[in-house]
């Protein structure tokens, strides 16, 4: 297994231009434009300044978009080229495949969020409130994407497929979860429908961890993500134990 | 542990049916003794791969048993002893050749130094040290072709699997792939070869079976084959087969 998690990192060293440079430059490009900016409109959000508050919500973005897009392309990649069948022939159990291949995904989105950490330490000083919190929630966010991008790339019959997850569900989830105001300020239904908005809860969980306030209560946001992260994971799992869509 | 005297692969009512209801095989019943070189020959869609493919893990078996030195195909063990070079180059495009074989060889339970080790060891065998730090989207087709073969015998296989692995490769190669195949099969291993070259079965294996939509036809050496069907050539006989209905 410690393998496949090597393989799957080295693919996102290897690649580390496309893989890490891109999203950490697009996401800091966010940080410049949205919150020294505009921010300089906004002023602040609570008792934050704004610059500072979009910063939990873009690094979750960039994470979690990470996580997914790799995990389903590099399944897919593999399930299209065929060297997956090296993977599957090998003495190895459908749950070390699983957890081997969910690893890319979270070694690039840590990678990304780590370098955004310190980028937006330095320009807008953000602070770790509270980094359990913040640990707690970036691991359930990641399971929950790196799982789904897994899932996707398994299910997936043509490159369109997975990119159409990402950019018509996760990115637009991602945009009206929070990222760039408080859900406080939204009227009716607006208010209410941001609640059925999964992206909403992980986006309010890592938002805790950094500054200590968020929209709704961490226990729930938390609890929200690992009761999609769970099921997620489980599934990537079954497909594995199953081969279906893996194998004829 | 594993028993000494099981037959290398025993196939046991093997019954594969595709999800598009397409029955490639039909209670098929194989065995290859340990240490046998085995063709397999048929047209294309006979079954071949779809047998290889249930011996390798690599499709759901519908009905049947598959069993690798007497441990059912699908346990860990039995996979460590198969060594697979597929029809289609299947190589992993983000790899370069010492690489494929290092993490081949950590796929297939072997540690760090003893993957390279041995990744060196093939490198040289199959004569691809230029091209060591090489990229398998940048070889040539007769690179490649080394390279899946050295990755199948990466982890000492005991049982090797080629599917149709001469197929479109230069005079060449072949003869240097056959000299490097007649080795491993001297040195005790079993060989499991299809193959669309009538000429490369007879010249190579010791039993040769042929299969036609999912059935067993026939199976014996050239020489019995060529008796059995009263005909002086292996081309010959593979006609008569598989014109009978």
């Amino acid at each position: 297994m410690l393998w496949l998690c090597r393989r799957e990192t080295l693919r996102v060293s290897k690649l580390w231009t496309q893989t890490v440079l891109a999203p950490v430059v697009s996401s800091l490009l966010f940080i410049l434009v949205f919150g020294l900016s505009l921010g300089g409109r906004i002023k602040q959000v609570g008792d934050v300044d704004y610059e500072v508050f979009i910063v939990p919500g873009l690094i979750t973005m960039g994470m979690v978009q990470a996580a997914y897009a790799n995990n389903a392309s590099s399944i897919f990649q593999a399930r299209f080229d065929r060297y997956i069948n090296d993977v599957l022939s090998a003495p190895m159990k459908p749950w070390q495949m699983t957890l081997g291949y969910t690893v890319g995904g979270l070694f690039r989105a840590l990678a990304i969020g780590s370098a955004l950490l310190v980028a937006a330490a330095i320009l807008v000083g953000v602070p770790v409130e509270r980094p359990f919190a913040l640990a707690a929630a970036v691991v359930l966010g990641l399971i929950l994407f790196a799982s789904l991008g897994l899932v996707v790339g398994i299910y997936a019959e043509t490159w369109d497929h997975t990119t159409f997850i990402a950019n018509i569900v996760i990115l637009p989830l991602a945009f009206v979860g929070g990222v760039f105001y408080s859900i406080d300020v939204l009227p009716s239904p607006w208010h209410e429908l941001s609640h059925v908005n999964p992206v909403f809860y992980l986006v309010n969980a890592v938002r805790f961890g950094f500054l200590g306030e968020a929209d709704v209560s961490v226990w729930l946001s938390l609890g929200v993500t690992a009761a999609l992260a769970v099921p997620t994971y489980l599934w990537a799992q079954w497909l594995f134990t199953t081969g279906k869509k893996l194998k004829d | 542990m594993y028993r000494n005297d099981a037959p290398a692969l025993e196939l046991r009512g093997l019954t594969k049916r595709y999800d598009d209801g397409t029955l490639a095989i039909e209670d098929f019943d194989l065995e290859i003794p340990a240490g046998a070189f085995f063709g397999l020959l048929g047209p294309n869609g006979a079954g071949k791969t779809t047998l290889i493919s249930a011996v390798c893990n690599l499709i759901r078996v519908t009905e049947g048993d598959v069993l690798v030195f007497g441990e059912p195909a699908h346990s860990l063990l039995a996979r460590s002893w198969i060594g697979l070079a597929e029809q289609d180059i299947n190589l992993d495009r983000f790899l370069t050749v010492r690489e494929t074989l290092t993490y081949h060889g950590g796929y297939f339970g072997m540690q760090r130094d003893e993957a390279e080790e041995r990744a060196e060891e093939m490198i040289a065998a199959f004569g691809l040290q230029a091209k060591r730090d090489t990229r398998a989207p940048k070889l040539s087709g007769g690179q490649r072709r080394r390279l899946l073969l050295a990755r199948a015998l990466m982890h000492r296989p005991r049982l090797v699997i080629l599917d149709e692995p001469t197929a479109g490769v230069d005079f060449e190669l072949r003869t240097e792939l056959w000299r490097y195949i007649r080795q491993l099969h001297a040195e005790g291993t079993t060989i499991l070869l299809t193959t669309h070259y009538l000429e490369e079965a007879e010249e190579l294996c010791e039993e040769i079976a042929l299969i036609r939509d999912g059935h067993l036809i026939a199976r014996d050496s050239a020489a019995g084959l060529r008796e059995s069907f009263a005909v002086d050539r292996l081309q010959d006989v593979y006609v008569k087969a598989m014109a009978r209905s």
